[in-house]
């Protein structure tokens, strides 16, 4: 069926449908003719098997966000510059393809010869071209996520230009770290707070202050659940994981002198004037 | 949508790039995070890269350059010197060290001192692994003024072994025929200007506390 000139051509015509509107051909015709390739035609993306439309190569680009950005969003703009296919005079060849001739030598006598045919398109050139695009980063959006920007990748002369894609890579940070929807973060608390507790803020990524308060004793590796304090889901922003905070307590540095070790120091209240010895900042 | 720049038409836009001056530093520099092509400025052919290493010297993965103008092969990536040394939509200052990462491969562009195969003068190639290679992959952009802006033809001087990023026209035969070849020379001449062409360019960063959405 391919063979037969006449036919290839309805078939070109028709895959080509798909992707380009006002296409008029005799459908009567080519189901009665495809009938057996029903199957082939009908499954998979019409884009990907019609081998008529040469696409060129798709971009990936690595955006590097912060956590931050994670947190509350952002917009990147970017400023694309790239080859267009612009007219140019003249012609030239184009959509080449090897193809099978049937000739009749005689009465019940044919010969099939291979041949290289080309249509005929109007002569393009390669013009640069700019315009800005925006990337936006949306809140919770995960490592490697794409967002594809369609037909802004590199151009075919001869078909559609490839897409763009930006690349989601989120950097490390030093004081958070992100597991899903959850951040851990890791806070240093002296002895005398671990024992008799304490109060504090921690910032966070869009700079508003966590609240922390414990009045009991505080293990080291201890953890803090902190609801609604984590990261906002990729899916539904509203919702948020949780901050997870991990105490580790310091001890002092040096021996602790006579006046210290009777001096009562760890009794609470804490904190008082010759106790601060105790603590590492 | 934020400020007038966006809006103007696409192809004025270098006519009237003078009037959105002010919202950001140097808004025609190149930035860190971008992804370009460039373009050899005596030669007309751009720097690139493939699959497909050097049968001498280092063995390692070849960089040329094409005349083509649409191949995805050509782009390469502007990175700090090392990770988070430059921020994303950070514009490169004329005297700062980068590297250039080969999108396709994720080789950086490399030097070192092997002859390379035509020209006898030094090889450049692409060396790592995922954006990581070693301390030869660090370039230093020559500029004249303060950021590198995209119209101006730069020169890229290695770290570690000072040639500059050349190409003198010999053409490589199969199977990458008519391909430049790419090398370090030591003198600064006009074989060793490059410009930065088609690319994803990341604007000047504004800082995301100061975002204004309306």
């Amino acid at each position: 069926v391919l063979s037969d000139e006449e036919k290839r051509k309805q078939y070109d015509a028709y895959g080509e449908e798909g992707l380009k509107d006002g296409h008029q051909s005799s459908h009567g015709d080519i189901f009665s003719h495809f009938f057996g390739d029903f199957g082939f035609m009908f499954g998979g993306n019409p884009r990907q098997q019609d081998r008529n439309i040469p696409r060129g190569s798709d971009i990936i680009v690595d955006l590097e966000v912060t956590l931050e950005e994670v947190y509350s969003g952002n917009f990147v703009e970017v400023v694309r510059n790239k080859p267009v296919a612009r007219q140019a005079p003249g012609k030239r060849k184009c959509n080449c393809r090897q193809e099978m001739r049937t000739t009749q030598l005689g009465p019940g006598r044919f010969q099939m010869t291979q041949e290289v045919v080309c249509d005929e398109c109007p002569n393009v050139k390669l013009v640069n071209e700019e315009r800005t695009l925006e990337v936006e980063i949306e809140p919770g959006v995960r490592d490697g996520m794409e967002y594809p920007f369609i037909g802004e990748g590199e151009p075919h002369v001869d078909g559609e230009p490839g897409d763009l894609r930006f690349r989601i890579k989120v950097l490390k940070h030093p004081v958070f770290e992100r597991r899903g929807d959850d951040l851990y973060t890791n806070v240093t608390i002296s002895l005398v707070e671990a024992l008799t507790g304490f109060e504090m803020d921690i910032a966070h990524l869009d700079g508003h202050k966590v609240h922390v308060a414990r009045d009991k004793i505080t293990k080291p590796g201890a953890k803090l659940w902190k609801k609604g304090e984590g990261l906002p889901n990729f899916d539904n922003n509203n919702i948020k994981g949780s901050l997870i905070i991990t105490f580790d307590v310091e001890f002092p540095k040096e021996q602790l002198t006579n006046d210290q070790r009777e001096g009562g120091c760890l009794k609470a209240p804490s904190r008082q004037r010759g106790c601060t010895d105790l603590s590492p900042e | 949508m934020r400020g007038g720049c966006r809006l103007f038409p696409l192809l004025l836009l270098a006519l009237l790039r003078g009037l959105c001056h002010g919202r950001e530093p140097a808004p025609g520099a190149v930035t860190c995070g971008s992804v370009l092509k460039l373009l050899n400025t005596r030669h007309n052919v751009r720097l690139h890269s493939h699959e497909v290493k050097y049968g001498s010297g280092s063995g390692q993965q070849s960089v040329t350059g094409v005349e083509a103008s649409d191949d995805a092969n050509s782009y390469w990536r502007i990175r700090g010197r090392s990770d988070g040394s430059c921020q994303r939509g950070t514009p490169v200052k004329c005297g700062q060290a980068i590297r250039l990462t080969h999108v396709n491969t994720g080789k950086n562009l490399h030097t070192h001192h092997f002859p390379s195969p035509l020209s006898n003068n030094q090889e450049v190639s692409a060396f790592g692994d995922d954006g990581e290679g070693d301390d030869l992959d660090i370039w230093i952009v020559q500029c004249s003024g303060t950021y590198w802006e995209r119209e101006d033809a730069v020169r890229f001087k290695h770290v570690g072994t000072e040639v500059f990023l050349s190409i003198t026209g010999e053409q490589y035969g199969h199977p990458i025929r008519g391909q430049r070849e790419v090398h370090g020379m030591p003198t600064a001449n006009h074989h060793n200007y490059w410009k930065a062409m088609e690319g994803i360019f990341i604007k000047p960063g504004v800082d995301p506390a100061k975002h204004d959405e309306l």
